[in-house]
């Protein structure tokens, strides 16, 4: 036999593996007290293994036959091609298209089932959920993207052109139809597979316009992003905040959607007669179409004459919409609350996505203006200004820096004025697991990416902080001095204090220790905080926990604020820490000390020898993280409410090392995103795979993660650097200095 | 072997002052002795070369120098800049009367007191760039901590300002501004070691240990490097302590020279006396050294 043939056979048994294995994972295998082996023979020894198995043989011939595709798969718009199917297959497969339960379970598949016989819908609508074809709304799909393909096969821009077209066609179509459902059901609505739909489409047609209009083989989709974004700083975001605004006036619903649905031109006849004030009422009137006017233009004029004073005055603009906006959005739906309207009982209920996203467009537009206003001076004129590595700097300052500073627009954006729109599940889940991990991470990235020092009891620190509160709060059996009754948002100096001193407890003595070493004296430092925490009855009351740790207050001056249930004021008060804490280790990265890590981390010995104090170093880099955790803690525990033990297991410090790891070690925005993905991803789970599977998803989900972008997600440069191998990365660069050049 | 030399640089005659005083300073490995009873001195403002066939023991003195290793027996006392006080490296932890532990000082309390090195085996921060591998050393003699440098406090910014354009001065004296910004993993060997020699520059140090500065590099880098290492010697007016195989490049700029062979001293003295000690030419240079140089070039 010869090697060839041997080794395809090899491919070929584990592809029917594979298909084997993915057999196992998807669908229903209820499992049976008397036998063990039922959900693997419901699985397995069924026809619809076949499918699997087919899958398999797929595989088998793509990476066979991958020398041949491959070159096709470097083309212009090869990868916004694969983006947007992923989206619009997400789309129609996966996500909710309706929040009623009128209709449907919210999916697309069960939605246009329902949909496509309710008379009251147009024709229009019934048609794309199959009233004529059954699944038409796939047949357009498969359609456009067997077009988008062919063009990119044969370089033919006719069919480009017609992929585009299809592909708009299909895009708005679906949103259009799912317009009409939601104003058929009069039903709140925050599903997002029509938007998920629309921009997957967005992306094909944007992919099919690339392959039109480009000609050649090589595709660079960073270089097209760059010079997208590099163009004129700005100009993206104020496209974007302009298609924001639009959609939010003209169609996305402002008031009480529960029974009036009302939309920006019904507001004024909606409140007339109540007694909203002179503001809300000019606002509702004609006060919101000047600031929008005058928003867009001038952050406008700013991105397209790229002028400092334009963007200033931008900013301006865009701040004072907001402010405006925000403070009727208050009045008229606290004078609703009053009126006891569509069961509103306080201020800030029953806004609808439209006025949250014209909040956002305001936001983004003032974030182009402040590009404008506070763009570098060109990095290609001045060659020898240092040029910092930040974490995430995938991207040096230039243009791939607009990028950056566009995502950090749209991302504020987001996080400011999504979550209201957002069911209540996903708000609790927001504060509960992303908000909270995120920071958690934030601060274990110090420890691990930027000191390179392995933590596995990370959650000690957490526990130290929510146990500081509350003792602070007086709700543990060993009560503070009664000149020490402090609210929880005042324990935090506290708690900080506290976790900084046992990070360096902690640190003190395990520093010597290195790498696994190091590890495992963590993991066990960890498991002594927990057991302590079961065991000091006397102190933190053993397994019951503390209860009724109190909420939040601020009293500042004429400032009063509360926190209650509602998990929106939680975010926001989140937001507040991981924007601070994050502007702070930017900084901390780019400092002495954040160089001194990097140094400790790639070569202690050298580092010791060019003069850092390798111990403090370290300690610095444990305490600080630690405090990160603990300031995570009080949160938690004002939050929740109450504490117990068992919300400090080894199994969350390993979560967050996962996180960190997931997202890219040693990047700040890694972290982040990390921890937001990997929390969202169990609980978006939820409403696609049996319960017991979940877990396993996960699980498949980091471990192609990590055979296939095995530096993470938004992977840091210097990090990318060691994985990757330097020559790789700086390849162009040093190709251009000849061999023996270099003295 | 005479022609080839240079003589040392007359316009910098060395100064009589004592950087380096060891004393009998003996370091074993369980059963294996890698330094035994040497005593050697280091005047100020010299180019003191070591040199000795592979094994001798270079290595293993220049990290009981720099703290690494710590001595049984013996002492080392140290005085590092301009106007220092002798100051011991290897201490005894005193309990009482009694005489309990050796210890070195540390590493980096060793380069605060004036001692930069560079290693046989070049070891650089790969994944921060050439301006911030020189940053960390030239930052290590700052002071501004944590805090300030989170709330981007006015002295942090100068400190922060000052360390790049020392960093850029340095960069500049081994004539790599142009790398300054690629990262110190994707330079060229020889820059790599200019680089190490900047980065150790950049902590002010009265006395710099070189180990093998030219190995790997070509003819052409030699004579650079010899320059660069006159120029240090010469100009910021830093004591040499230099360990190299390359007997054309020592022979041409080092002022002395010791010799160790299985970790004894067996000879000390000017390069005229040493290429005629007949220890030395039994030990060293009876052999091949040039096969051992191209070795030792070779493996490094």
């Amino acid at each position: 036999m010869s090697a060839d043939v041997k080794t395809n056979l090899k491919r070929l048994l584990a592809c029917l593996g594979l298909g084997v294995v993915l057999a196992l994972m998807i669908g229903d295998q209820e499992g049976n007290q008397t036998d063990f082996g039922f959900a693997f023979k419901a699985a397995v020894f069924h026809p619809r293994i076949l499918i699997f198995l087919g899958i398999g043989v797929l595989l088998y011939l793509a990476m066979t036959f991958r020398p041949r595709v491959a070159p096709y798969l470097t083309r212009a718009g090869v990868r916004p091609l694969a983006a947007g199917t992923a989206s619009v297959v997400a789309s129609y497969g996966l996500l909710n298209w309706s929040d009623s339960g009128n209709l449907t379970n919210g999916k697309l598949s069960t939605l246009a089932h329902g949909a496509r016989d309710t008379s009251g819908i147009s024709v229009i609508g019934r048609l794309f959920f199959g009233s004529a074809v059954p699944g038409l709304y796939w047949i357009l799909f498969v359609l456009a993207i067997a077009l988008a393909a062919a063009a990119i096969i044969v370089q033919k821009s006719a069919l480009a052109w017609g992929a585009a077209g299809l592909s708009v066609l299909a895009g708005v179509w679906g949103f259009v139809a799912h317009e009409m459902v939601r104003s058929y059901l009069h039903s709140p609505d925050h599903s997002t597979g029509a938007f998920v739909a629309l921009l997957g489409y967005a992306t094909i047609a944007s992919a099919s316009v690339t392959v039109a209009r480009t000609s050649g083989s090589e595709a660079a989709t960073g270089a097209f992003l760059d010079r997208i974004f590099g163009w004129k700083p700005g100009f993206p975001l104020f496209v974007i905040g302009t298609a924001a605004a639009l959609l939010g006036t003209f169609w996305a619903s402002w008031f009480s959607p529960t029974d009036k649905n009302t939309s920006v031109f019904g507001m004024s006849d909606l409140f007339h007669g109540y007694p909203i004030n002179g503001l809300t009422s000019a606002y509702l009137g004609w006060l919101v179409w000047v600031l929008l006017v005058a928003s867009v233009v001038v952050a406008g004029a700013a991105t397209w004459l790229q002028h400092k004073l334009l963007g200033w005055a931008s900013v301006l603009v865009g701040a004072v919409a907001l402010l405006i906006s925000l403070l009727s959005m208050h009045n008229f739906s606290r004078i609703a609350a009053d009126q006891k309207f569509d069961g509103a009982v306080q201020a800030w209920q029953n806004i609808g996505t439209g006025a949250w996203t014209l909040c956002a467009a305001f936001t983004v537009l003032a974030g182009a203006g402040w590009m404008v206003a506070r763009k570098p001076v060109d990095a290609a004129a001045d060659p020898v200004s240092p040029r910092p590595i930040g974490s995430d700097s995938l991207v040096s300052p230039g243009k791939s820096f607009a990028f950056t500073q566009a995502m950090l627009v749209v991302v504020l954006a987001g996080a400011l004025f999504y979550p209201p729109t957002a069911t209540g599940f996903w708000q609790t889940v927001l504060v509960t697991e992303i908000g909270t991990y995120v920071l958690l991470a934030v601060g274990l990235n110090v420890v691990v990416g930027w000191a390179g020092l392995l933590d596995l009891g990370f959650i000690a620190f957490y526990a130290i902080g929510s146990y500081t509160t509350a003792y602070l709060t007086d709700t543990l059996p060993v009560k503070p001095p009664h000149w020490l009754h402090l609210s929880p948002l005042m324990a935090i100096p506290f708690a900080i204090a506290i976790c900084l001193v046992a990070g360096v407890a902690l640190g003190f003595p395990t520093l010597r220790l290195r790498g696994d070493y190091l590890a495992i004296v963590t993991l066990g430092f960890g498991e002594i905080i927990r057991i302590v925490a079961i065991n000091a009855k006397s102190i933190t009351n053993g397994a019951q926990g503390a209860f009724g740790i109190p909420q939040p207050v601020v009293h500042l001056g004429p400032l009063h604020l509360k926190w209650g249930q509602d998990p929106l004021q939680y975010w926001y008060l989140l937001l507040v820490f991981i924007i601070v804490v994050v502007m702070l280790f930017r900084r901390l990265e780019n400092s002495r000390l954040g160089r001194a890590w990097a140094a400790v981390r790639e070569d202690e010995v050298a580092a010791q020898a060019t003069g850092v104090n390798t111990v403090r170093v370290k300690l610095l880099a444990f305490a600080i993280g630690a405090s990160t955790s603990g300031l995570a803690g009080v949160f938690f525990a004002s939050q929740i409410g109450y504490i117990n033990p068992d919300n400090f297991v080894l199994n969350n410090s390993i979560l967050v090392v996962a996180y960190v790891v997931f997202g890219g070690m040693g990047s700040l925005s890694g972290a982040i995103a990390g921890a937001a993905v990997l929390t969202w991803l169990p609980e978006f789970l939820k409403a696609q795979v049996p319960a017991e599977d979940r877990q396993m998803w996960i699980g498949a989900v980091i471990l192609l993660m990590m055979i296939f972008r095995p530096a993470g997600l938004l992977p840091a440069k210097r990090r990318a650097a060691e994985l990757s191998g330097l020559d790789k990365v700086y390849s162009a660069e040093t190709a251009a200095v000849p061999a023996g050049e270099g003295m | 072997m005479t022609s080839l030399s240079q003589s040392p640089d007359v316009t910098h005659p060395p100064t009589t002052d004592v950087v380096y005083d060891v004393r009998n300073v003996t370091l074993k490995f369980g059963g294996v002795t890698s330094l035994s009873d040497v005593s050697l001195h280091m005047n100020r403002g010299e180019i003191l070369a070591v040199i000795g066939p592979n094994g001798a023991g270079k290595t293993s003195l220049f990290n009981s120098l720099t703290g690494v290793y710590t001595p049984q027996e013996g002492s080392i006392l140290l005085a590092a800049r301009v106007g220092d006080a002798q100051t011991p490296v290897l201490l005894d932890r005193k309990f009482g009367p009694f005489s309990l532990e050796r210890r070195s000082r540390k590493t980096h309390e060793i380069n605060h007191l004036g001692v930069a090195r560079t290693f046989q085996n070049i070891r650089l921060f790969p994944a921060l760039t050439a301006l911030e591998n020189v940053k960390v050393g030239v930052e290590t003699r700052q002071t501004s901590g944590p805090i300030s440098a989170m709330l981007g406090m006015p002295w942090q910014r100068r400190e922060e300002r000052e360390s790049t354009e020392r960093a850029y001065e340095l960069l500049g004296f081994v004539g790599l501004t142009h790398r300054a910004n690629d990262l110190a993993g994707s330079l060229a060997y020889g820059e790599q070691r200019r680089l190490e020699i900047a980065r150790a520059l950049g902590t002010e140090p009265g006395v710099i240990l070189l180990d093998e500065p030219a190995a790997g590099t070509n003819p052409a880098e030699k004579r650079d490097l010899a320059d660069l290492i006159r120029k240090i010697n010469v100009e910021d007016n830093i004591s040499v302590l230099l360990i190299e195989h390359d007997m054309k490049l020592v022979m041409s700029i080092a002022h002395r020279l010791v010799v160790l062979n299985f970790g004894q001293k067996i000879a000390e003295g000017s390069p005229e006396q040493i290429q005629k000690n007949p220890a030395v030419i039994a030990a060293y240079l009876g052999t091949t050294d040039d096969e051992d140089a191209a070795a030792e070039g070779g493996t490094a």
